[in-house]
């Protein structure tokens, strides 16, 4: 028996023009659940991403995150209750060197992003190490960011996303555009913060290999509705589900 | 590692040009010292305008509205209240930041040409209102007798205490540029979506350096008046606006330097070239062209980035590569 829902989404609502992204969605999420919504394209999944860490104001419905209210809260103001996001196109500072990003991460979590007369060379110097580390970006410390292989700017997008220390983590197909080395690689590492830190986390995927390997509950959207939800097996077998993905590869 | 690498490289250009300044005033006449005031006090201008261009990454074309309210804060001051010069300067970049908080707390609220557009707008605003204000400001007749104190009287005096104060402003600032709200100033210039998404509140960081960058343009306002003896509305509009673009595009807005570099070429070839010409207006604009074009990152950019594949040809050689 679960506590306190982590996440609590209520009818859930966004509709762009006549376009309804995001129909009536409810979901909850207990902490250190590792779950994936899952859908065709244009099913909703990062409209719903974007409604749950600010990026849109919904229609209707509410979110709440441990108990607190956080629809349409703007976007920093969610990252700093403890939710992070990791973006489906890698959303880093091209013009800064790798360190220098997941340093501004972590200052930022920290608080010390406008300590006005400290240099920064010195500031949060092991964390920063640590997390390049984690992610496996150690070797591309001084590179500017923006001549990184996707692959690589995919982690920094992680490490970005894991600077801020989040209780819940959002993953946009965190392995697009991965070798399945680097799938692997960075799949595991998210599982290990899952059962190590207790880190909830929610990601959408296209790759169902990923999704049947490491999420422990599905949730499939059609046209912003969800259709079905369950254990990895449950939504396999959903005849509907399947009607969704025929053509597509299971 | 890369940071310390560049603090030494700096230095190593510093003590120099530190020297050259200030033995400045025993091998060049007085017209000339009156032009390295002008090229100090118009570098710190640009110096400032740079903290919210180069390093934020916006455009504001109203920047000469704090360097003229900080001229008239100091120059008001001193005239009508006889204030010693260091409060005044004090006041002026008080007066400026106050502004600026007014000001920019609209000016945040956008980016890009509309960014632009309203800084350009609220500069034109400041000059009307300095204009109209005849009673306290002296409108378009201006601000006449703003005397420094004795000892500053002399071109060579007033020329060492504008070093030493503009020295210290750029090392006040170079100290940001380097702390961790300088490397915020970067991210929200570089993306500043992503900056709301890792938990920063980027309208209150972006209006914070935007006071920032105005109380050092009202420091440099401040010593202008005493330097010229006196003040116009003028100083407020966008034509002095567009000085500190010039000179941050010219010098190169990608380095801290740069907008001085720009000052010294900016202001010693106006000296040089008004002296025989009347068309220097021509020449300015055929250089800004000339830099647009061919050199995005100013003179300062070009010589960099020479320097670095000078260097790493030289490298190459040193460790026997191909």
């Amino acid at each position: 028996m679960g506590g306190e829902p982590i996440l609590d989404i209520e009818h859930l609502c966004k509709a762009f023009g006549g376009l309804r992204a995001t129909n009536d969605v409810s979901y909850s999420m207990q902490p250190g659940e590792f779950s994936a919504i899952i859908g065709p394209n244009g099913a909703g999944k990062s409209t719903l991403f974007n409604l749950l860490t600010g990026y849109h104001r919904a229609d209707s419905g509410a979110v709440r995150y441990k108990g607190t209210l956080i629809t349409n809260w703007p976007p920093h103001r969610i990252c700093r209750l403890g939710i992070a996001r990791a973006f489906q196109v890698s959303n880093i500072y091209p013009g800064l060197t790798t360190y220098e990003n997941v340093r501004q991460s972590i200052l930022a979590q920290k608080g010390d992003f406008l300590r006005l007369f400290t240099p920064a060379t010195g500031l949060a110097r092991e964390e920063t190490l640590e997390l390049l580390e984690t992610t496996g970006l150690s070797e591309h410390a001084d590179q500017e960011a923006g001549k990184l292989s996707q692959g690589d700017k995919k982690r920094l997008e992680l490490a970005l996303a894991l600077g801020s220390r989040p209780d819940l983590l959002f993953l946009d197909e965190p392995t697009a555009g991965m070798s399945g080395e680097e799938t692997q690689a960075t799949m595991n590492l998210v599982s290990r913060l899952n059962r190590e830190m207790g880190l909830t986390i929610l990601f959408t995927e296209h790759d169902m290999s990923v999704v049947f390997g490491y999420a422990r509950r599905l949730t499939v959207l059609h046209q912003g509705t969800v259709i079905a939800e369950g254990s990895p097996e449950e939504v396999r077998t959903n005849e509907t589900a399947q009607k969704i993905y025929l053509g597509e590869e299971v | 590692m890369e940071e310390s690498y560049g603090r030494w490289r700096v230095a190593r250009w510093i003590a120099p040009l530190l020297a050259g300044a200030l033995l400045l005033p025993f091998l060049v006449g007085e017209f000339w010292v009156h032009v390295a005031v002008e090229i100090l006090i118009l570098g710190l201008f640009a110096v400032s305008f740079n903290m919210i261009f180069g390093y934020m990454g916006q455009l504001s074309f109203g920047h000469a509205a704090y360097f003229g309210v900080g001229a008239y804060a100091t120059g008001l001051l001193m005239v009508k209240a006889s204030l010693p010069l260091p409060l005044c300067l004090i006041a002026s970049m008080a007066v400026a930041g106050l502004w600026a908080v007014v000001l920019g707390y609209f000016c945040v609220r956008l980016t890009g040409i509309y960014f632009a557009i309203l800084t350009l707008a609220f500069g034109q605003l400041t000059y009307y209102i300095i204009f109209q204000w005849y009673s306290f400001t002296g409108g378009d007749d201006g601000l006449q007798g703003i005397i420094p104190p004795g000892f500053l009287m002399g071109a060579t005096a007033y020329y060492y205490f504008t070093l030493m104060v503009v020295a210290l402003a750029m090392a006040v600032m170079w100290l940001i540029t380097r702390s961790p709200f300088g490397y915020t100033m970067r991210a929200v210039r570089e993306n500043p979506e992503r900056t709301k998404f890792i938990g920063i509140h980027v309208q209150r960081a972006m209006l914070a350096n935007f006071v920032i960058a105005a109380m050092f343009a009202g420091l440099a306002g401040g010593l202008w008046g005493p330097f010229n003896r006196s003040i116009a509305p003028d100083l407020c509009n966008w034509h002095q606006s567009g000085t500190p673009v010039f000179m941050s595009v010219i010098g190169g807005p990608g380095n801290f330097f740069g907008p001085l570099l720009g000052s010294v070429i900016y202001t010693f070839l106006m000296a040089f070239v008004t002296g025989f010409t009347e068309y220097w207006p021509l020449l300015i604009g055929t250089i800004i062209i000339i830099v647009v074009l061919f050199m995005p990152g100013g003179v300062l950019g070009l010589a960099m980035a020479r320097l670095r594949s000078s260097r790493s040809r030289l490298g190459t050689r040193e460790a026997g590569g191909p």
